[in-house]
């Protein structure tokens, strides 16, 4: 973890390099994004990304998704384009580059910043060479998060853009109220047996899915702890997934030892 | 000709409706990490597991507080958090809709307060956290004097503990009568 102290400095000493919209030119995009009435060229800045954001913008552009029935087109010119995506955490060489696309669109024009990377450096964020997003020196009008985003996350991001969407997250501050307790979970299984099903299912499948599997398993001791073996076997009779059934049934063995243990 | 436009007809339309319907996600889609802040106990688990340190907690010891954070658009969905997460606070939605215009909306947050040292009354950890902890002891079946025994050091600070245990590791050196000088 990392104190605020240092990134605050960083971004003061980058501001004085941002670009500074004047009057005449904020009026003009602020007029652009409430209503556009036609179709919007976009053009995409890859600032040091992993190609994983334009893989999916190009999935974006396939039939299944197919963004052109909104007029919104790929154009392989800044100077063609009213929307200019930026992608890749802004690596320091692609600065520049950034700055010159800018530049060359005309005015007005819509910035979005995409990707972890693009909104915010992503997991690249700390890295000696990058400067962490394209909003450090470029005005951001939409930031599309998404690692990469879905064709479906680039669709809802334009839709915004294009008025046909409203925004949905918001920000929330959640302060602790008087009467806040945390109870564990799954009280009437013995901690032994717990730790044993949770480090097997692990084992087998995995940190998320792990965790998953042992839930369920868990969920079904907690609920009758007299049949776990018959709910568990209906339970993978429903899956029907041979997987799912050889980790439930490593895990059945471990329970059967801790019952013969007792 | 006639043969094209009946092919058109047999396929169909293979374009989802998806702005103007509702999209249905593949089960096991990770989207937006949901936190329920009332059963998060502020353990940070996940703020150490967090790859881009999008989840980050900060504590204000002269407050009493600590702050849990969550950064959207740094997050890459890799389902850490919720597998770490102790009391299952955090477990990823198929949420997928996060485009945002201002940046702030970006950001989730959740105080908390902090417990003070019954010994030196310095604000040491979340009080949510050291009542899960008693609750965890409570289950796993220790004994009645051990758990007490327990319970009264959970509300000490680490500090505090470390110059109580010198004190007390000298009376039980010299209980057994060995060579504390050694």
């Amino acid at each position: 973890m990392f104190s605020d102290k240092p990134t605050s400095q960083v971004v003061a000493e980058q501001s004085k390099y941002s670009i500074q919209l004047d009057e005449q030119a904020g009026q003009l995009k602020a007029k652009l994004l409430k209503d556009i009435h036609r179709s919007i060229y976009v053009y995409r800045i890859d600032c040091g990304g992993c190609n994983g954001c334009e893989i999916e913008i190009f999935a974006a552009l396939t039939p299944l998704f197919d963004v052109e029935r909104f007029g919104i087109k790929v154009v392989s010119s800044p100077r063609h384009a009213d929307v200019l995506v930026y992608t890749g955490s802004m690596t320091r060489s692609m600065r520049v580059p950034a700055m010159r696309a800018y530049h060359a669109a005309p005015d007005p024009k819509i910035c979005v910043a995409y990707g972890a990377c693009g909104s915010s450096g992503g997991i690249f964020h700390d890295l000696y060479c990058v400067w962490g997003g394209a909003d450090k020196f470029i005005p951001i009008d939409i930031y599309i998060p998404g690692c990469p985003p879905t064709p479906a996350v680039t669709i809802y991001g334009f839709a915004m853009a294009l008025g046909i969407l409203g925004q949905k997250l918001k920000a929330t501050h959640h302060v602790q109220g008087e009467d806040e307790h945390v109870l564990p979970h799954y009280p009437q299984v013995p901690l032994a047996l717990r730790v044993d099903i949770e480090r097997e299912a692990r084992r087998m499948a995995g940190y998320l899915y792990g965790k998953q599997i042992a839930g369920k398993f868990l969920e079904l001791f907690e609920n009758d702890p007299k049949h776990v073996e018959q709910n568990v076997q209906s339970y993978l009779d429903q899956q029907d997934d041979p997987r799912l059934t050889e980790i439930m049934n490593r895990l059945t063995q471990n329970y059967r030892t801790h019952q013969g243990e007792k | 000709m006639l043969k094209l436009i009946k092919e058109v007809l047999r396929v169909g339309e293979a374009t989802l409706p998806y702005p103007f319907e509702p999209i249905e996600q593949m089960p096991g889609f990770r989207g937006k990490p949901h936190h329920d802040p009332e059963q998060c106990i502020a353990c940070a688990a996940c703020a150490i597991a967090c790859p881009p340190n999008a989840l980050n907690i900060t504590t204000d010891l002269d407050q009493g507080f600590q702050t849990w954070s969550l950064f959207m658009g740094r997050c890459i969905y890799c389902g850490r958090c919720e597998e770490v997460c102790p009391t299952g606070a955090i477990t990823l939605s198929p949420d997928f809709e996060l485009a945002v215009m201002n940046k702030q909306d970006l950001y989730e947050r959740a105080d908390y307060k902090l417990a003070s040292c019954r010994i030196c009354g310095t604000y040491f950890a979340p009080i949510k956290e050291i009542e899960y902890a008693a609750a965890l002891l409570r289950q796993s079946g220790m004994s009645a004097d051990a758990l007490a025994d327990t319970l009264s050091l959970l509300e000490v600070c680490p500090e505090c503990k470390r110059k109580n245990d010198v004190p007390k590791m000298v009376s039980l050196f010299q209980k057994e009568g060995s060579d504390v000088q050694r």
